[in-house]
Protein backbone atom coordinates (compact mmCIF):
# COMPACT_ATOMS: atom_id res chain seq x y z
CA UNK A 1 0.00 0.00 0.00
CA UNK A 2 2.81 2.31 1.01
CA UNK A 3 4.68 1.53 -2.17
CA UNK A 4 1.55 2.23 -4.20
CA UNK A 5 1.08 5.59 -2.45
CA UNK A 6 4.71 6.50 -3.15
CA UNK A 7 4.24 5.60 -6.80
CA UNK A 8 1.07 7.69 -7.12
CA UNK A 9 2.86 10.71 -5.64
CA UNK A 10 5.82 10.19 -7.96
CA UNK A 11 3.57 9.72 -10.98
CA UNK A 12 1.62 12.91 -10.22
CA UNK A 13 4.47 15.06 -8.98
CA UNK A 14 7.28 14.30 -11.41
CA UNK A 15 5.62 15.24 -14.71
CA UNK A 16 4.00 18.37 -13.24
CA UNK A 17 7.29 19.47 -11.69
CA UNK A 18 9.16 18.85 -14.93
CA UNK A 19 6.53 20.58 -17.05
CA UNK A 20 5.85 23.62 -14.89
CA UNK A 21 9.19 24.35 -13.22
CA UNK A 22 12.05 22.70 -15.09
CA UNK A 23 10.76 23.05 -18.65
CA UNK A 24 10.29 26.88 -18.58
CA UNK A 25 13.85 27.28 -17.27
CA UNK A 26 15.19 24.96 -19.95
CA UNK A 27 13.17 26.86 -22.58
CA UNK A 28 14.92 30.03 -21.46
CA UNK A 29 18.42 28.53 -21.34
CA UNK A 30 18.22 26.94 -24.82
CA UNK A 31 17.37 30.33 -26.33
CA UNK A 32 20.67 31.76 -25.12
CA UNK A 33 22.73 32.95 -28.13
CA UNK A 34 26.31 34.18 -28.26
CA UNK A 35 25.27 37.32 -30.19
CA UNK A 36 22.78 38.13 -27.47
CA UNK A 37 25.40 37.57 -24.76
CA UNK A 38 27.90 39.80 -26.56
CA UNK A 39 25.36 42.58 -27.19
CA UNK A 40 24.05 42.50 -23.64
CA UNK A 41 27.48 42.46 -22.00
CA UNK A 42 28.49 45.39 -24.22
CA UNK A 43 25.41 47.37 -23.16
CA UNK A 44 26.29 49.88 -20.42
CA UNK A 45 22.66 50.04 -19.31
CA UNK A 46 22.73 46.29 -18.58
CA UNK A 47 25.67 46.68 -16.19
CA UNK A 48 24.08 49.76 -14.65
CA UNK A 49 20.89 47.77 -14.06
CA UNK A 50 22.98 45.00 -12.45
CA UNK A 51 24.63 47.59 -10.20
CA UNK A 52 21.28 49.18 -9.33
CA UNK A 53 19.72 45.78 -8.59
CA UNK A 54 22.53 44.59 -6.33
CA UNK A 55 22.96 47.91 -4.47
CA UNK A 56 19.23 48.50 -3.97
CA UNK A 57 18.55 44.87 -2.98
CA UNK A 58 21.43 44.94 -0.50
CA UNK A 59 20.19 48.15 1.10
CA UNK A 60 16.59 46.91 1.13
CA UNK A 61 17.65 43.62 2.74
CA UNK A 62 19.71 45.44 5.39
CA UNK A 63 16.82 47.78 6.15
CA UNK A 64 14.47 44.77 6.31
CA UNK A 65 16.80 43.07 8.77
CA UNK A 66 17.00 46.15 11.00
CA UNK A 67 13.22 46.43 11.10
CA UNK A 68 12.82 42.67 11.56
CA UNK A 69 15.09 42.89 14.63
CA UNK A 70 12.82 45.68 15.89
CA UNK A 71 9.76 43.55 15.20
CA UNK A 72 11.42 40.68 17.09
CA UNK A 73 11.63 42.87 20.19
CA UNK A 74 7.88 43.60 19.97
CA UNK A 75 7.25 39.88 19.36
CA UNK A 76 9.01 38.96 22.60
CA UNK A 77 8.31 41.83 24.97
CA UNK A 78 5.38 43.87 23.63
CA UNK A 79 3.00 41.15 22.48
CA UNK A 80 -0.03 42.72 24.18
CA UNK A 81 0.50 46.19 22.72
CA UNK A 82 -1.32 47.74 19.78
CA UNK A 83 1.95 48.36 17.91
CA UNK A 84 2.76 44.64 17.94
CA UNK A 85 -0.74 43.67 16.80
CA UNK A 86 -0.65 46.16 13.92
CA UNK A 87 2.92 45.17 12.96
CA UNK A 88 1.99 41.50 13.02
CA UNK A 89 -1.01 42.11 10.76
CA UNK A 90 1.09 44.25 8.40
CA UNK A 91 3.61 41.42 8.08
CA UNK A 92 1.09 39.49 6.06
CA UNK A 93 -0.35 42.39 4.11
CA UNK A 94 2.47 43.07 1.61
CA UNK A 95 2.54 39.36 0.75
CA UNK A 96 -1.15 39.32 -0.19
CA UNK A 97 -1.17 42.79 -1.77
CA UNK A 98 -0.68 43.05 -5.57
CA UNK A 99 2.73 44.62 -5.98
CA UNK A 100 1.37 47.25 -8.35
CA UNK A 101 -0.81 48.38 -5.45
CA UNK A 102 2.24 48.40 -3.18
CA UNK A 103 4.03 50.60 -5.71
CA UNK A 104 1.05 52.94 -5.96
CA UNK A 105 0.77 53.30 -2.17
CA UNK A 106 4.46 54.23 -2.00
CA UNK A 107 4.03 56.66 -4.88
CA UNK A 108 1.14 58.36 -3.10
CA UNK A 109 2.94 58.38 0.25
CA UNK A 110 6.34 59.64 -0.91
CA UNK A 111 5.62 61.13 -4.33
CA UNK A 112 5.47 64.69 -5.64
CA UNK A 113 2.36 65.76 -3.69
CA UNK A 114 3.55 64.71 -0.24
CA UNK A 115 7.34 64.95 -0.57
CA UNK A 116 7.62 67.60 -3.29
CA UNK A 117 9.98 69.61 -1.07
CA UNK A 118 12.60 66.86 -1.57
CA UNK A 119 12.69 67.34 -5.35
CA UNK A 120 10.55 67.64 -8.45
CA UNK A 121 9.10 64.13 -8.04
CA UNK A 122 9.48 63.75 -4.29
CA UNK A 123 11.22 60.46 -3.55
CA UNK A 124 9.62 58.80 -6.57
CA UNK A 125 11.74 57.76 -9.58
CA UNK A 126 15.00 57.80 -7.63
CA UNK A 127 17.25 54.93 -6.56
CA UNK A 128 16.00 55.47 -3.01
CA UNK A 129 12.47 54.79 -4.29
CA UNK A 130 13.75 51.50 -5.76
CA UNK A 131 15.22 50.60 -2.35
CA UNK A 132 11.96 51.47 -0.56
CA UNK A 133 9.85 49.50 -3.04
CA UNK A 134 12.10 46.45 -2.62
CA UNK A 135 12.03 46.89 1.15
CA UNK A 136 8.22 47.12 1.24
CA UNK A 137 7.81 43.69 -0.34
CA UNK A 138 10.77 41.94 1.31
CA UNK A 139 10.52 43.08 4.93
CA UNK A 140 7.67 40.66 5.83
CA UNK A 141 9.86 37.71 4.87
CA UNK A 142 12.69 38.90 7.12
CA UNK A 143 10.30 39.62 10.02
CA UNK A 144 8.63 36.23 9.74
CA UNK A 145 11.98 34.44 9.61
CA UNK A 146 13.25 36.25 12.70
CA UNK A 147 9.99 35.50 14.57
CA UNK A 148 10.16 31.82 13.64
CA UNK A 149 13.80 31.75 14.86
CA UNK A 150 12.55 33.11 18.20
CA UNK A 151 9.92 30.39 18.42
CA UNK A 152 12.70 27.80 18.27
CA UNK A 153 14.81 29.66 20.84
CA UNK A 154 15.01 28.64 24.51
CA UNK A 155 13.12 31.56 26.09
CA UNK A 156 14.58 30.77 29.53
CA UNK A 157 17.76 32.56 28.45
CA UNK A 158 15.78 35.81 28.63
CA UNK A 159 14.51 35.03 32.14
CA UNK A 160 18.05 34.26 33.29
CA UNK A 161 19.52 37.38 31.68
CA UNK A 162 16.85 39.49 33.42
CA UNK A 163 17.64 38.00 36.84
CA UNK A 164 21.31 38.76 36.12
CA UNK A 165 20.43 42.45 35.86
CA UNK A 166 19.50 42.96 32.19
CA UNK A 167 16.57 45.17 31.23
CA UNK A 168 14.42 43.68 28.42
CA UNK A 169 16.29 45.92 25.93
CA UNK A 170 19.72 44.77 27.16
CA UNK A 171 18.68 41.10 27.28
CA UNK A 172 17.41 41.36 23.72
CA UNK A 173 20.63 42.74 22.28
CA UNK A 174 23.09 40.89 24.56
CA UNK A 175 21.46 37.48 24.50
CA UNK A 176 18.59 37.08 22.01
CA UNK A 177 20.00 38.72 18.87
CA UNK A 178 23.40 36.95 19.06
CA UNK A 179 21.60 33.64 19.52
CA UNK A 180 19.55 34.21 16.36
CA UNK A 181 22.48 34.10 13.93
CA UNK A 182 20.95 31.51 11.61
CA UNK A 183 17.49 33.17 11.53
CA UNK A 184 19.03 36.59 10.90
CA UNK A 185 21.15 35.26 8.06
CA UNK A 186 18.17 33.43 6.49
CA UNK A 187 16.01 36.54 6.90
CA UNK A 188 18.64 38.66 5.19
CA UNK A 189 19.13 36.25 2.28
CA UNK A 190 15.37 35.82 1.76
CA UNK A 191 14.82 39.59 1.82
CA UNK A 192 17.75 40.06 -0.58
CA UNK A 193 16.44 37.44 -3.02
CA UNK A 194 12.90 38.82 -2.86
CA UNK A 195 14.28 42.31 -3.54
CA UNK A 196 16.27 41.08 -6.55
CA UNK A 197 13.15 39.67 -8.15
CA UNK A 198 10.81 42.62 -7.52
CA UNK A 199 9.42 44.29 -10.63
CA UNK A 200 5.93 45.81 -10.27
CA UNK A 201 6.44 47.88 -7.11
CA UNK A 202 9.85 49.04 -8.35
CA UNK A 203 8.52 50.18 -11.72
CA UNK A 204 5.48 51.92 -10.18
CA UNK A 205 7.45 53.87 -7.58
CA UNK A 206 11.05 53.88 -8.84
CA UNK A 207 10.30 53.97 -12.54
CA UNK A 208 12.28 52.30 -15.29
CA UNK A 209 14.85 54.91 -16.27
CA UNK A 210 17.82 53.22 -18.02
CA UNK A 211 21.05 53.88 -16.15
CA UNK A 212 19.22 55.57 -13.31
CA UNK A 213 16.47 53.47 -11.69
CA UNK A 214 16.35 50.53 -14.07
CA UNK A 215 16.91 47.17 -12.39
CA UNK A 216 17.50 43.74 -13.94
CA UNK A 217 13.81 42.81 -13.87
CA UNK A 218 12.78 46.02 -15.64
CA UNK A 219 15.74 45.73 -18.07
CA UNK A 220 14.37 42.34 -19.19
CA UNK A 221 10.90 43.87 -19.58
CA UNK A 222 12.28 46.79 -21.64
CA UNK A 223 14.26 44.49 -23.93
CA UNK A 224 11.19 42.32 -24.58
CA UNK A 225 9.17 45.47 -25.38
CA UNK A 226 11.90 46.68 -27.75
CA UNK A 227 11.94 43.30 -29.51
CA UNK A 228 15.54 42.56 -28.41
CA UNK A 229 14.59 39.06 -27.27
CA UNK A 230 18.14 37.65 -27.32
CA UNK A 231 19.27 40.41 -24.93
CA UNK A 232 16.25 39.79 -22.69
CA UNK A 233 17.14 36.08 -22.64
CA UNK A 234 20.76 36.84 -21.68
CA UNK A 235 19.69 39.16 -18.86
CA UNK A 236 17.17 36.56 -17.69
CA UNK A 237 19.81 33.81 -17.64
CA UNK A 238 22.00 36.17 -15.62
CA UNK A 239 19.10 36.51 -13.13
CA UNK A 240 18.70 32.73 -12.93
CA UNK A 241 22.43 32.37 -12.25
CA UNK A 242 22.27 35.02 -9.54
CA UNK A 243 19.29 33.32 -7.90
CA UNK A 244 21.00 29.93 -7.96
CA UNK A 245 24.06 31.50 -6.37
CA UNK A 246 21.92 32.88 -3.52
CA UNK A 247 20.11 29.60 -2.96
CA UNK A 248 23.44 27.74 -2.94
CA UNK A 249 24.93 30.22 -0.44
CA UNK A 250 21.94 29.82 1.86
CA UNK A 251 22.07 26.05 1.69
CA UNK A 252 25.86 25.96 2.23
CA UNK A 253 25.68 28.29 5.22
CA UNK A 254 22.90 26.20 6.78
CA UNK A 255 25.00 23.07 6.40
CA UNK A 256 27.96 24.77 8.08
CA UNK A 257 25.66 25.91 10.92
CA UNK A 258 24.31 22.41 11.45
CA UNK A 259 27.80 20.90 11.27
CA UNK A 260 28.99 23.34 13.96
CA UNK A 261 26.24 22.18 16.34
CA UNK B 1 15.35 35.99 54.16
CA UNK B 2 12.61 35.26 51.61
CA UNK B 3 8.96 35.74 52.52
CA UNK B 4 6.04 34.92 50.28
CA UNK B 5 2.64 36.10 51.49
CA UNK B 6 -0.67 34.75 50.20
CA UNK B 7 0.37 34.52 46.55
CA UNK B 8 -2.42 33.59 44.16
CA UNK B 9 -2.20 32.76 40.47
CA UNK B 10 -4.76 31.46 38.02
CA UNK B 11 -4.46 30.42 34.42
CA UNK B 12 -8.18 30.43 33.79
CA UNK B 13 -10.09 28.33 34.48
CA UNK B 14 -7.44 26.71 36.73
CA UNK B 15 -6.24 28.14 40.04
CA UNK B 16 -2.58 27.19 40.07
CA UNK B 17 -1.55 28.78 43.38
CA UNK B 18 -3.95 29.30 46.31
CA UNK B 19 -2.81 31.72 48.99
CA UNK B 20 0.72 30.33 49.02
CA UNK B 21 2.78 31.64 51.94
CA UNK B 22 6.23 30.56 52.99
CA UNK B 23 9.39 31.83 54.70
CA UNK B 24 12.88 30.70 53.84
CA UNK B 25 15.83 31.67 56.02
CA UNK B 26 19.46 30.66 55.39
CA UNK B 27 18.51 27.14 54.41
CA UNK B 28 17.71 25.02 51.38
CA UNK B 29 13.94 24.64 51.25
CA UNK B 30 12.71 22.08 48.75
CA UNK B 31 9.19 22.28 47.35
CA UNK B 32 8.00 18.95 46.04
CA UNK B 33 5.03 18.65 43.73
CA UNK B 34 3.75 16.97 40.61
CA UNK B 35 4.74 18.23 37.18
CA UNK B 36 2.37 21.01 36.19
CA UNK B 37 1.45 21.58 39.83
CA UNK B 38 2.51 25.25 39.98
CA UNK B 39 6.08 24.93 41.31
CA UNK B 40 7.68 26.73 38.36
CA UNK B 41 4.90 29.34 38.43
CA UNK B 42 5.71 30.11 42.06
CA UNK B 43 9.42 30.53 41.27
CA UNK B 44 8.69 32.77 38.27
CA UNK B 45 6.47 34.95 40.47
CA UNK B 46 9.19 35.21 43.13
CA UNK B 47 11.76 36.06 40.42
CA UNK B 48 9.43 38.72 38.96
CA UNK B 49 9.20 36.99 35.57
CA UNK B 50 5.43 36.57 35.92
CA UNK B 51 3.11 38.76 37.99
CA UNK B 52 0.98 37.24 40.74
CA UNK B 53 -2.78 37.84 40.72
CA UNK B 54 -2.46 38.84 44.37
CA UNK B 55 -0.06 38.43 47.29
CA UNK B 56 3.36 39.82 48.13
CA UNK B 57 7.02 38.84 47.94
CA UNK B 58 9.60 40.18 50.42
CA UNK B 59 13.38 39.80 50.19
CA UNK B 60 15.32 40.74 53.32
CA UNK B 61 12.22 42.55 54.54
CA UNK B 62 11.85 44.67 51.38
CA UNK B 63 8.64 44.39 49.41
CA UNK B 64 9.75 43.48 45.87
CA UNK B 65 6.30 42.58 44.52
CA UNK B 66 6.17 45.37 41.96
CA UNK B 67 9.85 45.17 40.94
CA UNK B 68 11.21 43.79 37.67
CA UNK B 69 13.45 40.69 37.73
CA UNK B 70 16.56 42.85 37.19
CA UNK B 71 15.82 44.80 40.38
CA UNK B 72 15.18 41.85 42.71
CA UNK B 73 18.78 40.54 43.14
CA UNK B 74 17.70 36.96 42.67
CA UNK B 75 19.71 34.05 41.31
CA UNK B 76 17.64 31.84 39.02
CA UNK B 77 18.65 28.43 37.71
CA UNK B 78 15.95 27.14 35.32
CA UNK B 79 15.03 23.63 34.27
CA UNK B 80 17.42 23.62 31.33
CA UNK B 81 20.81 25.25 31.98
CA UNK B 82 19.86 28.09 29.55
CA UNK B 83 23.49 29.02 28.99
CA UNK B 84 24.26 31.80 26.52
CA UNK B 85 25.52 29.77 23.57
CA UNK B 86 27.43 32.61 21.91
CA UNK B 87 29.52 33.24 25.04
CA UNK B 88 32.33 31.18 26.58
CA UNK B 89 31.97 29.56 30.00
CA UNK B 90 33.97 32.39 31.59
CA UNK B 91 31.80 35.04 29.89
CA UNK B 92 28.66 33.22 31.03
CA UNK B 93 29.84 33.17 34.63
CA UNK B 94 30.89 36.83 34.58
CA UNK B 95 27.75 37.95 32.70
CA UNK B 96 26.27 39.96 35.59
CA UNK B 97 29.49 41.96 36.06
CA UNK B 98 28.52 44.24 33.15
CA UNK B 99 25.37 45.10 35.10
CA UNK B 100 27.41 46.00 38.17
CA UNK B 101 26.53 42.75 39.96
CA UNK B 102 28.98 40.47 41.77
CA UNK B 103 32.76 40.69 41.61
CA UNK B 104 35.58 39.08 39.61
CA UNK B 105 36.92 37.41 42.80
CA UNK B 106 33.51 35.85 43.44
CA UNK B 107 33.52 34.38 39.92
CA UNK B 108 37.07 33.03 40.40
CA UNK B 109 36.13 31.49 43.74
CA UNK B 110 33.13 29.71 42.20
CA UNK B 111 35.18 28.54 39.22
CA UNK B 112 37.62 26.90 41.64
CA UNK B 113 34.86 25.57 43.90
CA UNK B 114 32.97 23.92 41.03
CA UNK B 115 36.05 22.68 39.14
CA UNK B 116 35.47 24.76 36.01
CA UNK B 117 39.01 26.07 35.45
CA UNK B 118 39.82 23.76 32.50
CA UNK B 119 36.71 24.62 30.47
CA UNK B 120 36.63 28.41 30.84
CA UNK B 121 37.30 29.13 27.15
CA UNK B 122 34.86 26.53 25.84
CA UNK B 123 31.43 27.27 24.41
CA UNK B 124 28.46 25.72 26.29
CA UNK B 125 27.40 23.50 23.38
CA UNK B 126 30.49 21.30 23.74
CA UNK B 127 29.99 20.70 27.47
CA UNK B 128 28.37 17.65 29.08
CA UNK B 129 25.03 18.10 30.87
CA UNK B 130 26.75 17.96 34.27
CA UNK B 131 29.19 20.74 33.40
CA UNK B 132 26.40 22.85 31.88
CA UNK B 133 24.50 22.61 35.19
CA UNK B 134 27.63 23.60 37.14
CA UNK B 135 28.17 26.64 34.89
CA UNK B 136 24.51 27.61 35.27
CA UNK B 137 24.88 27.47 39.07
CA UNK B 138 28.16 29.42 39.02
CA UNK B 139 26.64 32.10 36.76
CA UNK B 140 23.69 32.64 39.11
CA UNK B 141 25.85 32.68 42.26
CA UNK B 142 28.50 34.97 40.75
CA UNK B 143 25.93 37.79 40.65
CA UNK B 144 25.85 37.66 44.48
CA UNK B 145 22.08 37.28 44.75
CA UNK B 146 20.17 37.62 47.99
CA UNK B 147 18.02 34.56 47.22
CA UNK B 148 18.60 31.53 44.98
CA UNK B 149 15.80 29.83 43.04
CA UNK B 150 16.21 26.41 41.41
CA UNK B 151 13.58 25.11 39.00
CA UNK B 152 14.35 21.38 38.68
CA UNK B 153 17.84 22.26 37.48
CA UNK B 154 19.01 18.67 37.03
CA UNK B 155 15.91 17.19 35.40
CA UNK B 156 17.78 16.64 32.11
CA UNK B 157 20.50 14.55 33.76
CA UNK B 158 20.87 10.84 34.46
CA UNK B 159 20.33 9.63 38.02
CA UNK B 160 24.03 8.75 38.48
CA UNK B 161 25.15 12.26 37.52
CA UNK B 162 22.41 13.79 39.69
CA UNK B 163 23.60 11.85 42.72
CA UNK B 164 27.14 13.08 42.14
CA UNK B 165 26.14 16.70 41.54
CA UNK B 166 23.53 17.23 44.27
CA UNK B 167 25.90 16.94 47.28
CA UNK B 168 28.29 19.26 45.39
CA UNK B 169 25.48 21.78 44.82
CA UNK B 170 24.48 21.52 48.49
CA UNK B 171 28.07 22.12 49.66
CA UNK B 172 28.41 25.22 47.44
CA UNK B 173 24.99 26.60 48.45
CA UNK B 174 25.58 26.04 52.17
CA UNK B 175 28.85 27.95 51.84
CA UNK B 176 26.88 30.97 50.55
CA UNK B 177 24.55 30.99 53.58
CA UNK B 178 21.56 32.42 51.73
CA UNK B 179 17.89 31.43 51.38
CA UNK B 180 17.52 28.81 48.66
CA UNK B 181 14.24 27.61 47.18
CA UNK B 182 14.60 24.41 45.18
CA UNK B 183 11.64 22.83 43.41
CA UNK B 184 11.47 19.28 42.14
CA UNK B 185 8.99 16.48 41.51
CA UNK B 186 11.52 13.89 42.68
CA UNK B 187 11.45 13.16 46.47
CA UNK B 188 14.82 11.37 46.23
CA UNK B 189 16.47 14.46 44.71
CA UNK B 190 14.76 16.56 47.37
CA UNK B 191 16.19 14.37 50.14
CA UNK B 192 19.72 14.74 48.77
CA UNK B 193 19.73 18.53 48.58
CA UNK B 194 17.18 19.89 51.08
CA UNK B 195 17.34 21.07 54.68
CA UNK B 196 13.57 21.54 54.97
CA UNK B 197 10.65 20.48 52.83
CA UNK B 198 7.24 21.63 51.63
CA UNK B 199 4.71 19.97 49.38
CA UNK B 200 2.70 21.82 46.76
CA UNK B 201 -0.53 19.94 46.19
CA UNK B 202 -3.62 21.34 44.43
CA UNK B 203 -2.03 24.80 44.51
CA UNK B 204 -1.70 24.76 48.30
CA UNK B 205 1.56 24.57 50.15
CA UNK B 206 2.08 22.55 53.30
CA UNK B 207 5.16 22.14 55.49
CA UNK B 208 6.35 18.58 55.91
CA UNK B 209 9.15 16.88 57.84
CA UNK B 210 10.72 14.78 55.11
CA UNK B 211 10.79 14.28 51.37
CA UNK B 212 9.09 10.90 51.80
CA UNK B 213 6.13 12.58 53.46
CA UNK B 214 5.66 14.67 50.30
CA UNK B 215 5.58 11.51 48.26
CA UNK B 216 2.70 10.18 50.43
CA UNK B 217 0.77 13.46 50.10
CA UNK B 218 1.22 13.62 46.34
CA UNK B 219 0.33 9.95 45.94
CA UNK B 220 -2.86 10.40 47.98
CA UNK B 221 -3.79 13.42 45.84
CA UNK B 222 -3.06 11.52 42.64
CA UNK B 223 -5.12 8.51 43.80
CA UNK B 224 -8.09 10.71 44.72
CA UNK B 225 -8.03 12.55 41.37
Amino acid sequence: MNKLNKNIVAVLFTPLFLLLIVYPLVALLVRLEWDGVANTFADTFFWLSVRNTLCAALLAALLSLVLAVGFGYCYLFLKHTAIYKVANLMNDLPIALPHTVAGLTLLLAFGRKTCGFLGETGLAFTLLAVVLAMFFVSYPLAARTVASGMDKMETEIIDVARTLGDTPFKAYFRVVVPTLGEALFSGFVLAFSRSLSEFAAVVMFGGNLPGSTQVLASYVFTKVEEGELEMAVTASCFCVLLSLLIVATLSLRRRVWHAER
Amino acid sequence: MLNVEKVEKSFLPRRVLREVSLSVDSEIRVIIGLNGGGKSTLLKIIAGIWPADSGKVFIDGKNVTGLSPEDREIGYVPQHPALFRHLSVKENICYALKNGRGAVEEGDRLIALLGLRDILDKKPDVLSGGYQSRVSLARALASRPKVMLFDEPLSDLDLAIKEKLLPEFKRVLKAQGMPVLYVTHDPREAGLVGDSFSALVQGEISEINSAEEAFDLIKADYDSA
